[in-house]
């Protein structure tokens, strides 16, 4: 089998290799390597933002999740509506507002808009930690898993090939062939993930695992059931949850989490540098919420079922190993089948790899490089400079994967809550004109602590040094992102109040007079505002929030008679597919009827907040950054003389 | 890169991504069917390469455009390696021949023969038949 695995990741290596060729011939502008020109086609659009979402999410870690806390873990996957949700609110406004600012980042949009370099450097932070630690948690999986299928091939070399593959294809083909090669990954995985389930259908005595005995029930977790609204415990580390970690508290709190992935620098970037019209629409409803969310519903609980049957004893923790014998079960039946259950596996994390880590390149030549350190650069040195940030890159995120991966493991925990932070960023941008500099800023700073303590870098370290704190991560079995956000977010909103009308609003309401004259949003009369606000709030009440928890035995055990219904499935997995179904009506009727996707820039043109008068968004270079490169350069010259000299 | 050279990158990128996806899965049926799984695997095979087929014509419907040459030889020479390929297995293999000869066959017939099907559609009879009247072509004017 592993001759076969090896194949099939060759297959993806030339696959990959020979896209990124063919970009590079084709596009002979070297300029375009770092963000293809920002005319991606909506094709990639479509496929690669729903598969970054969901490898994002972790394919392998949530198949362990639900091979060990069943169907309360499935919960976590109507978080990717939330995620399409999030997308067709911001979007779209972001492209509007890149096209009339001019410019091509997140981090330059806000920059601009709040005329702050605080939100810039927290953008730039935050792309760091997804471009390194979380890309090298992913890599980290990756190795392991290779390693772990293969049985002789060591986890160092096993992601330093990996690292080095990834970074060949992206030094030659750049930003669109990532671009590329992340859609047809996305595409591979779904494609893999609806066939595997198929087969396992077939192979293995018609899905007795999950029909007849369910999955397994480790010591302890209520597989089919929701444990509870909330759990009074003091978190992970401290004290465990009863019944199982997923609470409806913690699915909803996870969702802001997966929140943090469409906000996150390198999402905005992808949506920033595509051309499109329809692709935000398309890809939000029938990729990410309805086709997405549908796989991962359905088949995923069958998938963990086999994985918890194949297991020669009931696990006590989510082990990483959890894969092993359901591949060697599928090998008994194909072995080439086996084979592509790990490719696709792997495929689902190289998509968050190679996505990351490029992203994270690309931003950082636009926002550091060309803007401080070599101003003006020709469209080659461009790309040489977007090369060594993307070797630099991924050279530090294998080595962090190969030999630190519990600090990496650590770090990378803080990214996703960290990015979701952004939100109230994003509201301002888009919606709420009176939210100012000042608030976002002192949201960002006590919503990224109350952040960093409710996960293990801030617990470890604390801890380490000064005294035990009374909690563990998650406490109360809430996400570290909704804690962080709730004090975010009301910090906003109290610095708001005193600095909503500041010296700074008269060039912030530029940009939403633009929005306003044109590209403005019709929702109607009052009741359908109100629905408007209303029914995705009702949606996520009880598709995860506190409402979750009538799933348990609302089908099971109807409340108008008095015995139970068979139904032959889970009561919650039923309630689970009936708000994934209205969930995806839901994001159409956002996205499509009231046109929250739907993006219109033909009469987009570069009018407002161009001014680059105002210190902090401007692109001068620093004196001492100036200084320190003159000296720099002035000795090379120098040096270079003297050689040159008889 | 200009807006033509663009639109047949992409168009390229998207058939080859379409048909990585269905080489996979094909590739994964004809494994199993070929081994426990029997005819009911080997015909969702092929079914699964008509499939890739549809989606390509698709692509070229919406992107105004036909099969380029390179897909065409790539295509013909993947169906002769599988002809050969096909009659090997028989020659070497009494079991495969016994069991698999009628939907492997039956397949090989219907793949060229729907590929036919699209070419009268698209060309109508009399091009067809040119598209593949050889003499023709090589008889000096």
């Amino acid at each position: 089998m592993t001759e076969l695995m090896m194949i099939a990741l060759c297959v993806l290596l030339a696959y990959a290799l020979y896209i990124a060729v063919q970009c590079t011939r084709k596009d002979l502008d070297t300029g375009n390597h770092v963000d293809a020109g920002r005319n991606l086609p909506t094709w990639t659009y479509v496929f690669a933002a729903s598969g970054i979402v969901v490898s994002s999410l972790g394919l392998p870690d949530h198949l362990r999740l639900l091979s060990f806390y069943g169907l309360q873990s499935n919960q976590l996957v109507l978080s990717l509506t939330i995620a399409a949700l999030t997308g067709a609110l911001f979007q779209r406004r972001l492209t509007i507002a890149s096209r009339t600012i001019g410019v091509g980042t997140a981090g330059e949009l806000f920059g601009a808009y709040f005329q702050s370099t605080t939100i810039r450097l927290y953008l730039l932070a935050v792309t760091s930690l997804f471009a390194v630690f979380f890309a090298a948690h992913a890599l980290t999986d990756a190795g392991m898993l290779l390693s772990a299928t293969t049985g002789n091939l060591p986890v160092a070399p096993a992601i330093a090939a990996i690292a080095f593959f990834l970074f060949l294809f992206s030094a030659i083909g750049g930003w669109r062939a990532v671009i590329y090669v992340t859609a047809a990954l996305s595409a591979l995985v779904l494609v893999l993930m609806i066939f595997i389930t198929g087969f396992s259908a077939e192979a293995f005595d018609r899905l007795a695992a999950l029909s007849v005995s369910g999955i397994a029930r480790p010591e302890g977790i209520q597989t089919d059931t929701i444990p509870g609204v909330i759990q009074l415990v003091a978190g992970i580390g401290k004290e465990p949850p009863h019944g199982g970690l997923w609470t409806t508290a913690a699915g909803a709190s996870f969702a802001i989490a997966t929140i943090g992935i469409v906000l996150s620098p390198g999402f905005s970037f992808l949506g920033l540098t595509t051309r499109t019209r329809l692709g935000f629409a398309f890809s939000q409803v029938w990729i990410l919420a309805a086709l997405a969310t549908g796989t991962l519903l359905l088949l995923g609980p069958v998938i963990g079922a086999e994985m918890a049957a194949s297991a020669p004893s009931a696990p006590t923790v989510p082990a990483d190993s959890s894969f092993v014998p359901l591949v060697g079960r599928l090998a008994r039946a194909d072995q080439l089948v086996a084979a592509f259950f790990i490719v696709m596996l792997i495929a689902s994390l190289l998509i968050a790899v190679s996505f990351f880590a490029v992203s994270g390149a690309s931003i950082f030549t636009i926002e550091l490089v060309d803007r401080y350190l070599v101003r003006d650069m020709t469209g080659s040195r461009r790309r040489l400079a977007a090369r060594i940030a993307n070797a630099t890159i991924f050279f530090m995120a294998a080595v962090l994967a190969s030999f630190l991966p519990i600090i990496t493991a650590i770090l990378s925990s803080l990214t996703l809550s960290l990015s979701a932070q952004l939100l109230p960023a994003f509201l301002g941008l888009c919606w709420i004109r009176w939210i100012s500099r000042r608030a976002v800023i002192a949201g960002l700073i006590v919503g990224s602590l109350l952040v960093i303590f409710t996960e293990p870098p801030g617990l470890v370290l604390f801890d380490g040094l000064l005294v035990q704190l009374p909690w563990g991560r998650w406490p109360l079995t809430i996400h570290s992102a909704a804690w962080g956000l709730a004090f975010n977010i009301a910090t906003c909103l109290v610095v708001s109040l005193w600095t909503r009308d500041d010296l700074e609003r008269r060039h912030r309401d530029q940009l939403h007079e633009v929005y306003l004259r044109d590209h403005r949003i019709a929702f109607g009369g009052r009741a359908a505002r109100a629905a408007k606000w209303s029914l995705p709030l009702l949606w996520a009440f009880f598709a995860l929030g506190p409402g979750a928890i009538l799933g348990n035995t609302f089908f099971s055990r109807p409340i108008f008679i008095n015995r139970d219904a068979v139904l032959g499935a889970p009561s919650l997995w039923v309630w689970q597919i009936m708000f994934w179904v209205a969930g995806v009506l839901l994001a159409w009727w956002l996205a499509y009827r009231v046109r929250l996707s739907i993006v219109d820039t033909s009469s987009v043109g570069t009018s407002v907040l161009t001014d680059k008068t105002w210190n902090a968004g401007s692109s001068r270079q620093p004196e001492w950054i100036e200084l320190s490169l003159a000296r720099l350069t002035r000795r090379e010259t120098m040096a270079r003389q003297v050689k040159a000299s008889p | 890169m200009s807006e033509p050279e663009m639109r047949e990158l992409d168009r390229h990128s998207l058939v080859m991504t379409s048909w990585l996806c269905w080489g996979f899965v094909a590739a994964g049926s004809f494994s199993y069917g070929f081994g426990a799984g029997g005819v009911a695997f080997v015909t969702c095979g092929f079914l699964v390469i008509l499939a890739g087929f549809v989606v390509h014509i698709i692509i070229n419907a919406v992107h105004g455009s036909y099969f380029t040459a390179g897909e065409l030889a790539l295509g013909l020479v993947a169906y002769g390696v599988a002809l050969v390929g096909f009659g090997l297995a028989l020659l070497f293999s009494q079991d495969f021949a016994r069991r698999q000869f009628l939907p492997v066959s039956l397949g090989l017939i219907i793949v060229p023969a729907v590929v036919l099907f699209y070419m009268i559609i698209h060309f109508g009879i009399r091009r067809t038949f040119a598209s593949f009247d050889v003499i023709r072509r090589f008889r000096p004017e």
